[in-house]
């Protein structure tokens, strides 16, 4: 089985799948997955095509990662491009906007992109990716606002396991753009 | 019509997953001459939805751009604006329409809907519209 972690940067995909990966190690009763951090992956391999000068950001070469992932079944795929690939669950970590940007500010991103990344998340751009590329059926939505990483984890798990119903578009954001 | 008769604004057309939002100011940004309440989808029923509600909120606010001398405007969508639709989202196409059905003259349609990214981001048109 194949997760998908995805998310706005800041909705806290990689604590939280950090803490899932130590669960799956120490607990026998959990699927046998291995976490992919695929932003280091991304990194390690170079995969990729260029840098947009903008936004400090590199451009993924998105074949070359799908390429990367072929074969690799038994995974969490962490990243907020995770819905670009084939996945059985896709799991989207939302954020209030205004906790996202602070979040993104104390882990010393510049205030540009933590705006940039805040107005993507409320205007749902990664939620309504994902539900595009995967249907309603697959989406995990799980709301991490004023929740601790451990809960995140826990809903995490429950996607996993099968003990958590799709869901999509629960949560309301655009007042932030007010 | 004369040219001089012409006068433009800009319709900020803001569309989430479930809800289309539009302000029009003038061509500097700075000036709001219309508000919208919002085009809240129904849940159940998303998809039709959508659009209509996003259409009725397009036809109030027209009423009071026209009312205001505005002629022309240019829109500048953000979002991607539903489930399981190309961008620009159904909230925003069923606006847009809307407008010109009002005999509002559309201009320039732009879209700049946001970019999440970190360290790395998507490609133009694939998410990254
Ligand atoms: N549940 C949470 N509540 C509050 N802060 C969090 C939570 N999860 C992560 N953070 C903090 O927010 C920032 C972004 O988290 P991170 O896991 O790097 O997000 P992502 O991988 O989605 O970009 C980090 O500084 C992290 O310590
Ligand atoms: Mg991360």
């Amino acid at each position: 089985m194949r997760v998908a972690v995805t998310g706005t940067p800041g909705t806290g995909k990689t604590t939280a799948t950090g803490l899932l990966e130590d669960r799956l190690a120490e607990d026998d009763s959990l699927p046998d997955l291995e976490v992919i951090h695929l932003n280091r992956v991304l990194e390690d391999e170079e995969l990729y095509t260029e840098v947009d000068a903008d936004r400090e950001s590199k451009v993924a070469d998105l074949d070359a990662l799908s390429a990367w992932l072929a074969g690799r079944d038994d995974v969490v795929v962490e990243s907020h491009l995770a819905h670009h690939f084939d996945a059985d669950r896709v799991a989207v970590l939302r954020c209030a906007p205004e906790q996202l940007e602070q979040r993104l500010l104390e882990r010393g991103e510049t205030e540009a992109k933590a705006r940039e990344n805040a107005e993507s998340e409320a205007l749902d751009v990664v939620l309504s990716e994902a539900v595009e590329e995967h249907g309603l059926e697959s989406v995990y939505e799980i709301d991490t606002t004023d929740r601790e990483p451990e809960g995140v984890a826990d809903a995490l798990e429950a996607v996993v396991t099968g003990d958590r119903e799709p869901s999509a578009g629960e949560v309301d954001f655009m007042g932030y753009l007010a | 019509m004369s040219q001089d008769d012409e006068k433009w604004g800009i319709a900020h057309v803001h569309a989430s997953f479930n809800n289309t939002i539009m302000t029009v100011t003038d061509l500097t940004g700075a000036e709001t001459i219309a508000k919208s309440s919002g085009g809240t989808a129904v849940k159940q029923n998303r998809d039709e939805a959508s659009p209509y509600a996003a259409m009725q909120m397009a036809e109030s606010v027209a009423e009071e751009v026209k009312a205001a001398g505005i002629t022309g405007l240019h829109v500048r969508v953000r979002g991607p604006g539903g489930n399981l639709q190309k961008s620009p989202g159904p909230g925003a196409q069923a606006t847009i329409r809307a407008l010109a059905r009002s005999g509002i003259e559309i201009g320039r349609i732009e879209d700049v809907t946001p970019i999440p990214h970190d360290g790395s981001r998507a490609p133009k048109g694939k998410g990254g519209y």
